[in-house]
């Protein structure tokens, strides 16, 4: 009789047979299925449904991943000879906190999803989801419009597009020497060098002149060291201070676009790694969520689908979460 | 031997239960169906919070966010400190996370089985940190030469920054500023 009880064929025995109806041993099995009405009674471990229990198995994984991301973040940071300021690698703190103000602006907009849901008021629960969703594109838009002014800026988090240098030694002077070297560079500055005078802005016109020293610094055989940090300065200026805007845009690669020369920022190689990684990989779930939000809006989200849209919610929380974190550590630290 | 189903069901969990008559089916189903709406009652009675406390949360959140802003103001005054803006947006960050995870996550209403979940995973997450120390923290405690060479330090930054003092000053040298 304990036997009989569960039905389901185990061993290998069962998996060998072509049609399994042999693996029963016996009338009783089949007398069973005779009945037509089998009924499954669940007897959960924990007083939560299984849908929220596995969500919250995998937030406990996701807190594990992110926790490994900061971490490796502030011991690095904290590690460092030199780290960049924010305002060094063109970081704008109002835009950070806007993004943290519109997640969090999210967050309670999924919470008044599932509430509307949960009072049976599907059509209010789908106005808030779908609120939720133009949230979460609002935030990616601005993280993709601020990755955007990295990639202008010359920061990349690999080497054949990045132009960051970690000191202006000797190596920094000859790497802008060998760009200004190149076939399609000397075309290109033969005719800025030959451009009449009236036919460049004010701006350009005194570029010129500045990138003509820099030129000559940097293909002087007697240089002296503080020579390359003056070239530094004049291809892409460190911003002195956040409110202070000294020479923002109006370094040589921002009046110049097309020098790409490459720059110095003390630490900013592994700023850049760090940055596109934790930022990446947060909006990377922000791209899951937001799927998950797309989907669940082609549903009814009457009380039926609480379960679904608070599962939902969870994971959304939990990455609103991690840009709490990231904020912080990011643009003001 | 109906104790030994209901002991096997137990130990197993979702069982197709055989070799029972209509009534047990039956007492299955008004059972499971209790079950069930016990469940609903007790949704609906933990379902605290309302729409009032979730606003209180949100403008806790916004006015936290400000608070870690406000370290980046003019107007924050230690600004020549800034380990003390750091403990500062920490404490801020905590907070700001504790509320979503109790409100918005609603682990503050939850049963005891948050500890199960939470617990484990925040110390495996302290220890994770905490183990990237000693290579990783550490790491420019002992550099090669060739490494030291081409490492940025301090002293770049101050060279940069006399650089741009003297561009500043020099409008010959750099007349756009």
């Amino acid at each position: 009789m304990n036997a009989s009880a569960i039905s389901i064929p185990h061993g290998s025995a069962g998996h060998d047979m072509p049609h399994g109806s042999g693996g029963h041993d016996g009338d009783h099995g089949h007398g069973d299925h005779g009945h037509g009405h089998v009924t499954l009674q669940y007897q959960p471990g924990l007083p939560l449904s299984r849908g929220k229990l596995i969500m919250w198995l995998f937030l406990s994984t996701e807190i594990m991943f992110f926790a490994a991301l900061l971490g490796s973040y502030v011991v690095l940071r904290f590690g460092a000879a030199v780290w960049p300021k924010p305002h060094h690698v063109h970081l704008s703190e109002p835009i950070g906190a806007f993004n943290t103000f519109v997640l969090i602006c999210s967050s309670v907009t999924i919470v008044l999803a599932l509430e509307a849901a949960r009072v049976n008021k599907a059509g209010l629960a789908k106005t808030w989801m779908l609120l939720t969703l133009l949230l979460g594109t609002l935030f990616l838009g601005i993280k993709a419009y601020e990755y955007q002014a990295k990639f202008s800026h010359g920061i990349y988090p690999w080497a054949p597009h990045g132009l960051i240098h970690e000191r202006p030694d000797l190596y920094y002077g000859s790497a802008v020497r060998a760009r200004l070297g190149e076939p399609a560079m000397i075309d290109r500055l033969k005719e800025l060098d030959d451009a009449p005078a009236d036919s460049l802005t004010a701006e350009a016109l005194v570029a010129r002149g500045r990138l003509q020293q820099v030129r000559k610094m940097v293909a002087n055989p007697d240089q002296q060291a503080f020579d390359m940090a003056v070239v530094a300065d004049q291809v892409m200026p460190l911003p002195a201070e956040a409110a202070d805007h000294h020479g923002a845009g109006h370094g040589l690669n921002d009046v110049f676009p097309w020098l790409r020369l490459p720059m110095v920022i003390p630490g900013g190689n592994m700023w850049a790694s760090t940055y596109f990684l934790l930022t990446g990989f947060h909006a990377i779930h922000v791209i899951v969520g937001l799927i998950v939000f797309a989907i669940l809006l082609g549903y009814r989200l009457n009380a039926s689908r609480a379960g679904m849209i608070e599962n939902a919610g969870l994971y959304w929380h939990f990455v609103d979460l991690v840009w709490i974190f990231l904020f912080p550590l990011m643009y003001l630290f | 031997m109906m104790h030994d189903h209901d002991h096997t069901s137990a130990a197993h969990g979702p069982v197709t239960r055989a070799g029972e008559t209509a009534d047990d089916t039956v007492r299955y189903a008004e059972a499971s169906h209790a079950e069930a709406s016990h469940g609903a009652h007790a949704h609906e009675h933990d379902s605290h919070g309302g729409i009032g406390k979730y606003l209180l949360v949100f403008l806790a959140l916004c006015f936290l966010t400000t608070m870690s802003f406000f370290t980046y103001s003019a107007a924050w005054p230690w600004k020549d400190q800034p380990q003390v803006g750091w403990a500062f947006m920490m404490a801020v960050s905590c907070t700001k996370a504790l509320l979503v995870v109790l409100f918005f996550m609603h682990v503050f209403w939850e049963a005891n089985w948050k500890y199960v979940l939470t617990i484990p995973a925040a110390m495996m997450a302290i220890f994770l940190a905490i183990m990237l120390i000693p290579d990783i923290g550490m790491r420019n405690r002992m550099v090669s030469q060739e490494r030291a060479l081409h490492m940025a330090r301090a002293a770049d930054l101050r060279l940069l920054e006399e650089a741009g003092a003297a561009s500043a000053e020099a409008p010959a040298h750099a007349p756009a500023h």
